[in-house]
């Protein structure tokens, strides 16, 4: 292995490594927090793969997320089917689902194209809540765990290695010709077509991957919680994730990483004063969408940069 | 009597819609901040009239004139920058859209609120059923600013500014026409149609912080069913959809009252995007 | 017969406005094809449906005898058709290098490793000499090395026809010849087929085998250049343009 090479692969495996450690010395509180965090992760990455990668600004991620939630949890509930078996399953509704919207919106421009999946969104939250008779609507579902034995530990560390899987994955996606193609259609679809990119099947796959990964997430977090409502398929929810990608970095693999962590924990330390901490993110995400849209990856790389050439 | 409902809500609905439409037409971006506009004028009408003692017609005007200029502000600071890039300002947007929306929630609290009413009492109408007349004042101040703004596009040099930019900004320039004024002003009237409908309909649904986001989609809704950018598509397309909210919420199921809407903005977009009267382009 | 692109009765509207009117033409394989006409005359909307921008009212497109017509832009990039923008169009916010690879993924042959690729990409940017430019993002370029770029990346697809659309507007006279050898070394070195709209006159002239006119979405005249400039019907064209 060449010396690049190695320095890659040392500075990510140190992070795991180090990551293995927070259920020794955190408390239970503070391991609940890095969950959801992870979860978070999932969700801001897999969206910054459309939004980030192909341009594609859709709000049904969050729905994707409750998706496949809901489909493990009824499956679990109602046909006693093993939430690891249900998981898989609702992602593959979610997958299923987000190639129908994408096909869908394929003759879409932006405008259109965020309104559809707005409006998807909310139709599916809307039959959730009102569909009470097998959802419980606003009063939540509740679902079994996904270990027989409740342990915050196991949680963590199964959200953990799901995480590394999904960032696994979506880093080979951006590095591959693949990904030199969603970026493509990021920067001018039209161009990129007369170039022979199939941008059609680009945006489909890119719609189909990035719901896939919401659903498992979303599923995950299901049997975490152990009670879903329509809280989690909410356009709430959504500028979570949203806010997260754009002050971390849209268009970056690790921005929506560094996004997650940061305020998911500021989150916790505003929650002490009251409920500001959306109200905070907006203004953030406002701040760095109109100067630094490069998000604090931007910031931070362009110090780099700037460290690198003196 | 659902019927009424729907032709009133229907026209509140295409004042809603225009501000909504005339800010895409122009600048080809989608407000989403819409329907915080249209609840901050709701809560501005309230306050002014009911802790001001400020009379309620004149509170109204106030609450327009406030969120025009909120609106030229957001497109000063906020918009201006992102224009040409779409992604950009629908994130914004977005984006504001919540902050506002956070920001009524801390400032005016979450309990509805009310402007008084205009007038009171019930009309007969045609001998078949009584109807507010607070909602028929509503019908018709509704109508007249509809006239005004159609007044304002065709006939004024303003509109026939606006006319020119959405058609083609780089024209529109050459011939003299200020297109970054236009788009403020034209931001600013679309957000005082937000606010407009608004104070309107406030005195007789209350305001709340968490009722924007149904502001704001009904407005997408009727603005991609008449057309994007056409102003008869606004009027026809909010009747229409306040008619069919309306008599489906009564008839069918009152709790999937919102679905409709957004069934049929998706079947829009996917059949024929440029809705009923917009422009085909590629 | 054998033409390699043929159009015939091409008719596409926008509204109100016919943009082209049943338009024929055709070309040879090898042949340097010049399209004039004054501004709107459609020439651009001409380009539109041959790339597959945009779909015909009416009419047909063929391509080596294949019907092309309803095929998308993709579809013909892949067929051998490929084109410059009039307003250039690179990936701006990506690499010189990348810019180009796009190009040869989107022609999408299964042979060719991951060095062999490279390789490819170096020989094009040097090619149109871009060579030292390859780690330079798009939006850093100088107008005409963008146009150079979009040039690589057109010819990453490996066309048979290359359509180029006001390829030297914007550019200083020392740039035009650059562009000018360029574009001769690619017809010969590389046997290409060239569709050109121009308004710089003379180059166009020069350089082409035969010239289509087209006035308000009509074709009015196809000729050499010679028979072309003093047609009387191309002198008024151009001049009523210029009254307006």
């Amino acid at each position: 292995m060449s010396r690049m090479d190695i320095k890659k692969i040392s500075l990510p495996l140190i992070f795991i490594i180090i990551a293995l450690f927070p259920p020794f010395f955190l408390s239970q509180y503070w391991l609940h927090v890095m969950i959801i965090s992870l979860f978070y992760v999932m969700m801001a990455s897999s969206w910054n793969l459309i939004a980030g990668f192909t341009g594609q600004v859709s709000f049904a991620h969050a729905a994707f997320s409750g998706i496949g939630a809901y489909a493990s949890g009824m499956l679990a509930v109602n046909l006693g089917v093993p939430p690891w078996l249900g998981i898989l399953i609702g992602t593959g509704v979610a997958a299923l689902l987000g190639l129908g919207l994408g096909y869908l919106c394929i003759r879409m421009g932006g405008i259109y194209l965020s309104l559809t999946t707005l409006g998807f969104s909310e139709i599916l939250r809307i039959i959730i809540t009102n569909e009470d008779k097998w959802t419980r609507g606003t009063m939540g579902l509740q679902i079994p765990g996904f270990f027989s034995e409740y342990s915050k530990a196991n949680y963590y560390y199964l959200f953990l290695v799901v995480t590394i899987f999904l960032l696994i994955v979506i880093y080979w996606i951006i590095h591959s010709e693949m990904g030199l193609t969603f970026r493509a259609v990021l920067n001018d679809e039209l161009a990129a077509s007369s170039s022979g990119i199939n941008t059609i099947r680009v945006r489909i796959l890119a719609f189909t991957i990035s719901s896939a990964m919401a659903g498992l997430a979303g599923g995950l977090y299901g049997h975490y919680l152990m009670l879903i409502t329509p809280d989690i398929p909410s356009l709430g929810q959504m500028f979570l994730v949203l806010a997260m990608a754009v002050i971390g970095g849209m268009g970056s693999f690790i921005g929506p990483i560094i996004g997650s962590f940061v305020l998911e924990i500021l989150s916790e330390y505003i929650r002490i004063y009251g409920e500001y901490h959306v109200l905070l993110f907006g203004l953030v995400a406002l701040a760095m969408a109109r100067f630094a849209p490069e998000g604090l990856m931007g910031i931070v790389g362009k110090k780099w940069r700037k460290e690198w050439v003196h | 009597m659902y019927l009424t409902n729907g032709i009133v809500i229907g026209v509140i609905n295409a004042i809603s819609a225009i501000g909504v439409s005339l800010i895409v037409g122009i600048m080809r971006v989608v407000n989403f901040a819409h329907g915080e506009l249209y609840i901050f004028a709701g809560y501005f009408s309230y306050h002014l009239s009911t802790s001001l003692g400020v009379p309620p017609l004149l509170a109204m005007f106030l609450s327009i004139l406030f969120i025009f200029l909120i609106g030229i502000g957001m497109e000063r600071t906020l918009i201006r920058p992102t224009y040409g890039d779409e992604m950009y300002s629908l994130i914004i947007t977005f984006v504001l859209s919540i902050v506002l929306q956070n920001a009524a929630l801390l400032i005016f609290g979450p309990y509805p609120n009310k402007p008084p009413n205009l007038v009171s009492g019930a009309t007969n109408i045609f001998g078949l059923y009584h109807y507010g007349n607070q909602r028929l004042l509503s019908f018709f101040i509704s109508i007249g600013i509809l006239l005004f703004i159609f007044y304002l596009i065709k006939m004024t040099w303003f509109g026939k500014s606006i006319r020119a930019v959405s058609q083609d900004r780089e024209m529109s320039s050459l011939v003299g026409v200020d297109h970054l004024r236009v788009n403020m002003l034209s931001f600013g009237l679309g957000a005082a149609l937000a606010g407009g409908a608004g104070v309107i309909i406030a005195p007789i649904f209350p305001v709340t912080p968490t009722g924007s986001t149904a502001v704001s989609l009904t407005a997408f809704v009727v603005v991609v069913l008449g057309g994007m950018g056409s102003l008869k598509g606004c009027v026809v397309g909010g009747l229409m959809l306040g008619i069919i909210e309306n008599l489906g919420a009564a008839y069918v199921s009152t709790m999937y009252r919102h679905i409709f809407g957004f069934v049929i903005l998706i079947l829009i977009l996917v059949f024929r995007p440029w809705g009923l009267y917009g422009q085909k382009t590629q | 017969m054998g033409a390699l692109i043929e159009g015939k009765g091409l008719t596409k509207s926008f509204g109100g406005l016919t943009a082209v009117k049943e338009v024929d033409f055709h070309l040879d394989k090898g042949e340097i094809i010049g399209l004039i006409g004054p501004n709107g005359a459609g020439k651009t909307t001409l380009f539109n449906l041959v790339s597959g921008v945009f779909h015909p009212d009416s009419g047909k497109l063929y391509f080596n005898s294949k019907d092309i017509t309803i095929l998308k832009p993709f579809e013909i990039c892949r067929l051998g058709i490929a084109r410059t923008f009039q307003i250039v169009r690179p990936f701006l916010k990506m690499s010189c290098f990348e810019n180009t690879l796009v190009g040869i993924i989107g022609r999408n042959d299964k042979n060719g490793g991951k060095e062999e690729r490279k390789d490819e990409v170096r020989t094009l940017l040097k090619f149109v000499g871009l060579g030292n430019r390859e780690q330079t993002l798009a939006k850093d370029l100088t107008l005409i090395e963008k146009k150079r770029l979009e040039m690589a990346r057109a010819l990453a697809t490996k066309p048979k026809v290359l359509l180029l659309d006001e390829v030297l507007a914007g550019l200083n006279p020392s740039e035009i010849l650059q562009a000018l050898e360029l574009i001769e070394v690619i017809r010969t070195k590389l046997e290409m087929t060239i569709f050109w709209i121009e308004h710089v006159m003379g180059a166009i002239m020069k350089a082409s085998d035969r010239i289509i006119v087209l006035d308000q979405g009509e074709k009015i005249k196809e000729g050499k250049p010679e028979e072309i400039v003093y047609d009387p019907r191309v002198i008024e064209a151009y001049l009523g343009e210029s009254d307006a």
